[in-house]
């Protein structure tokens, strides 16, 4: 809403003032005294809104200056000015609500957001941003609700199907989140980000095929998208593709050496496909980098005892056992090391404890192998 | 105004938003040992073998069964259990015949209503009559489950058959009629649900024992009701209820007192005390020490290895075997298992279906009373993930010396049709091919049209149906006509079948083990008609020999501890061999013609 809109609406304001005094009965000295003295406070406070059209425009623009350059801080700054100038400045309200999420005041960037969606309700930028604001709150419900809302308002908006899409996905609402990104891919078929998702979306939505075409997309728009090769392998792996799987973790490898996590789920592919040898090579280095990985230490003791070493099996079992106490899988293996190891007592013990674990733990045969949608 | 690119990047989200995402759930989805993202239903990928091919001959066969197996729903468990089927010959007349067992719905079961199972006569060229009416198998009931096996040592085969309270045991009389004498033999399994059963001489003693499977305790007049129940659910659809939250119905084991009755003797030797829910199980010696073992596949609870003592008498060591769980200490939904010496290493080892969203395992022989699922390293369990498998076998499809793995799949759930799950109620069977390595291949979509169609599959057993030196397969199919697929892989390659009599040992010979020289290759097979999924095959073994015209030796070992050792022997036909006797006859039937050319199967 440009500036002149304003004043006009304080005019406005005034006039019916004048109005609701001319019906009032009074004597024509008093009424012209009266209207002398009104005339008089119009000038002053036709003066003072002069100044503030002045003083406003360029605090906007430093507003929207420092949210360019990132610095929202000082975005903020100069909004919360423009807004003490003009409290009904939608360039103000917005520039703050803004400036607020980006630098984590969002207890006064609900408050400004709430008011501003009732105020402008057919601006679809404040629900996105209120909708941002919610979730940052981890309040995901009413995030909902504002992107949707902000989505019915203006459905090109690449942004908005996005970032609902995210929070979906943090919701753990697949197919929802699959739908939202499928929209923002047709407003940008080379959005790499978006192309990732939607793999992801359909990745826990069981289209593993169509997830990996998704992720495929995503590496040829931009080869070097972060996780772009950990997300394809992972689709591979879902697919029982493991060697497939295998050569885009060594990809994403390449790119990240140390890192535990690709580490880690090269290893267990690789355990997965018989590649034992390899698998306990990028297991242990998993191992060392993060030594608190339960998941990485079974595996390396798994795949030590699969190629026949089952007395170097049980330091790391142990070690699976000692961090994830709860978990029944380490003393499955345990038990077995122990047994071919001729510790019949020990491996006994161990796979009375696997026993008892197991009766503890959530059921994951049959129909409960299915995740619930 | 805008926003950079986005409100928020969303790997900036993690940043900004400190724990709305974290970056193990969400940036980097993982597998770990107790968690696995699904796959859908894919068609196969693979490059197959050209030349392996089957073709659905069930029409041109005169094969007109129908199965019938509750309403399409499947509002109640036992609705989704249906599909035993038996290869025997039961008119020894040297030609494999079909028996196809029969269920029902709730509605005809209460109104007495009967749906036949049948008994098909092979007619040597390519058709089968029915027989069913003149044989005396008259039983009405809803079926599920069959095992042959000669218990009276008479020579002629007998079929026990399950059902939902109870079973049957019909005595083959030797005229192509059978008789009930169940109660007589007191296997009536009374009041309990029986999958599979299957008959194995655990003592020794020159008698067919038998196991029975029972799976849930079901009362027909409280039936728990569809959806409603936290075991009624299936990713969150309602779906019928069970097995778990269903009391388990306890297994059977019935010892062959050789007088033509039987003695329960479950509590005695404390089999299945946990009363887990029983559906694929097959008699084997895995240890090769001459007694047989039982491994029973149990759903959603732990498979057991009854190890047996030689002296009549088992431990429970599934767990300490490898055998009871995944390779991670899971609890799989086991359906079907066969067993076979895949790696030719002279060991038995062991194929397991499973549920989707799981692999199907292959437990490898480690000679150490153990056994290591490879069903990864093999590439046998990952492509399995989206499909449930019932029925599995063991069998050459190209003669090569090397066993090859049939699955039959099909859902129990008509309801994931109706979701985007990534499995679906019907499904393609799954063939795999052994690569020779310790991998296989899956080759399903390239062997003929009827291997790439869905079906839901249920049984499956294997058999030469047609005398031509090649294993063919049969496969029932819930609320449908089965699948006679006859084997039409071109070049065939030279084989050899044996057809074992046991004079000491039981007369069919189950248990016998047999070691085959030809071509450079050893060979192991033991004799066994009852495994897979309620079903029974082909009890003849059959070796593929490849490119060997001729057969080095042959040695059996027979479970009475005779062995019999044989010679040269030509290639591509049959030998009969008694024990203690060696080859008594080498009969070599003109094989049955193609009988695809008069009546070509709609399903081509």
């Amino acid at each position: 809403m440009s500036m002149g809109k304003m004043l006009g609406r304080g005019r406005l304001r005034f006039a019916g003032s004048r109005a609701c005094s001319l019906r009032s009965g009074l004597s024509l000295g008093e009424s012209f005294l009266r209207l002398a003295t009104v005339l008089a406070l119009l000038l002053v406070l036709r003066a003072v809104a002069m100044s503030q059209d002045q003083r406003l425009p360029p605090l906007i623009r430093e507003g929207q200056n420092a949210i360019d350059v990132g610095d929202f801080t000082r975005a903020a700054h100069a909004f919360e000015q423009a807004r003490q100038l003009a409290p009904d400045s939608k360039e103000a309200n917005r520039g703050l609500l803004l400036s607020y999420l980006q630098v984590g005041r969002l207890g006064e960037a609900e408050a400004i957001g709430q008011a501003a969606v009732a105020q402008w309700p057919k601006d679809a930028d404040l629900p996105h941003w209120l909708g941002l604001v919610y979730f940052k709150r981890h309040r995901n419900y009413l995030a909902v609700s504002q992107l949707q809302r902000a989505e019915s308002l203006d459905p090109s908006q690449y942004d908005v199907h996005f970032d609902l899409a995210l929070v979906l996905l943090s919701d753990d609402q697949y197919s929802d989140a699959a739908n939202d990104l499928e929209k923002a891919i047709k407003i940008d078929p080379k959005a790499a980000l978006a192309h990732v998702l939607l793999g992801r979306a359909y990745q826990n939505t069981n289209r593993s095929l169509q997830a990996v075409e998704q992720f495929q997309t995503a590496l040829r728009l931009d080869p070097n998208l972060p996780l772009g090769h950990y997300h394809l392998a992972f689709a591979y792996a879902s697919l029982g593709r493991n060697d497939e799987a295998i050569a885009e973790y060594e990809k994403e490898l390449l790119r990240s050496t140390n890192n535990p996590t690709v580490l880690y789920q090269l290893g267990h592919c690789q355990v997965e496909a018989g590649e034992w040898k390899s698998a306990i090579a990028h297991l242990k280095k998993a191992t060392e980098i993060d030594p608190q990985n339960s998941d990485a230490s079974y595996d390396l003791g798994k795949a030590l005892l699969l190629q026949g070493d089952a007395e170097t099996a049980v330091p790391p079992l142990r070690r699976a056992i000692e961090l994830k106490p709860s978990n029944p899988s380490p003393h499955y293996q345990l038990a077995r090391a122990l047994d071919k190891l001729g510790n019949k007592e020990e491996a006994q013990r161990e796979f009375e404890t696997f026993s008892a674990l197991k009766k503890a733990q959530p059921v994951t045969g049959g129909m409960a192998a299915g995740p619930v949608q | 105004m805008m926003l950079p690119r986005s409100g928020l990047n969303w790997m900036l989200v993690c940043v900004l938003v400190g724990g709305a995402l974290s970056l193990p759930d969400f940036a980097f989805p993982q597998h770990t040992s107790s968690t696995r993202e699904h796959a859908p239903f894919t068609a196969s990928r693979s490059q197959t073998k050209a030349g392996i091919s089957f073709a659905d001959v069930t029409r041109a066969a005169g094969i007109d069964f129908h199965l019938t197996c509750g309403g399409p729903e499947k509002l109640y468990i036992m609705e989704s259990m249906c599909g035993g089927i038996a290869v025997f010959d039961y008119d020894n007349d040297g030609w494999m015949d079909i028996f196809l067992v029969n269920g029902s719905t709730l509605e005809d079961m209460k109104a007495g209503k009967c749906h036949p199972s049948k008994l098909y006569h092979n007619n040597h060229d390519g058709t089968f009559t029915d027989v069913t009416a003149k044989s005396g198998i008259n039983h009405c009931g809803w079926g599920f489950g069959v095992a042959v096996g000669d218990y009276d040592n008479d020579g002629n085969e007998d079929l026990y058959i399950t059902y939902l309270d109870g079973a049957v045991l019909y005595r083959n009389n030797g005229d192509g009629t059978f008789t009930d004498v169940t109660a007589k033999a007191g296997v009536g399994n009374l009041g309990r649900w029986g999958t599979s059963a299957a008959f194995g001489d655990y003592d020794n003693d020159g008698y067919l024992d038998l196991y029975v499977a029972n799976y849930v305790d079901l009362d027909l007049n409280h039936l728990p009701e569809f959806g409603q129940g936290p075991f009624c659910q299936y990713r969150g659809i309602a779906v019928s209820c069970g097995p778990r939250g269903l009391k388990g119905a306890r297994d059977r084991l019935y010892h062959n007192n050789g007088d033509g009755t039987f003695t329960d003797v479950t509590e005695k030797l404390n089999i299945d005390p946990g009363s887990y829910y029983g559906l694929g199980l097959m008699w084997l010696d895995y240890d090769l020490d001459g007694c047989l073992d039982l491994y029973v596949a149990d759903d959603s609870t732990p498979s057991m290895l009854y190890h047996g003592d030689c002296k009549g008498g088992f431990t429970e060591v599934g767990a300490q075997a490898g055998v009871a769980y995944s390779g991670d200490g899971r609890e799989q939904a086991g359906m079907g298992i066969d067993s076979a010496d895949y790696d030719n290493d002279g060991w038995p080892d062991i194929a397991k279906a499973n549920f989707s969203d799981d692999t199907n395992n292959l437990y490898h022989n480690d000679h150490t009373g153990e056994f290591t699922d490879l069903a990864g390293p093999s590439n046998f369990g990952p492509v399995s993930i989206p499909f449930l498998g019932y029925g599995v076998k063991f069998l050459d499809l190209d003669n090569d010396g090397w066993q090859d793995i049939l699955v039959a799949d099909g859902h129990v759930n008509p309801q994931v049709d109706q979701h985007s799950f990534g499995v679906a109620y019907a499904e393609r069977p799954l063939l795999f091919h052994n690569l020779k390595n310790g991998k296989f291949e899956e080759i399903g979509t390239r062997s003929g049209a009827a291997m790439s169609r869905r079906y839901v599959g249920r049984g499956a057993a294997t058999a030469d149906f047609f005398n031509d030196g090649q294993q063919d397969l049969l496969v029932s199919v819930l609320d449908g006509p089965p699948l006679l697929l006859r084997n039409t892989t071109r070049p065939k390659g030279h084989w050899l079948r044996i057809k074992t009599v046991g004079v000491r040992s039981n007369h069919d010979g189950f248990g016998a083990r047999v070691q085959l020289k030809a071509g450079g290759l050893t060979q192991s097979a033991e004799v066994r008609a009852n495994a897979s999924f309620e079903s029974a095959s082909d009890p003849r073994l059959h070796f593929g020999l490849g490119s060997a015209s001729q057969v080095e030796s042959i040695v059996v070992h027979w479970p009475s501890g005779i062995v019999d050792r044989i010679g040269l022997q030509a290639a591509d036909r049959q030998l009969i061999i008694e024990e203690g006797k060696g080859i008594v006859s080498a009969p070599q039937p003109k094989p049955a013609p193609p009988a695809t050319g008069k009546m070509p199967s709609l399903r081509n």
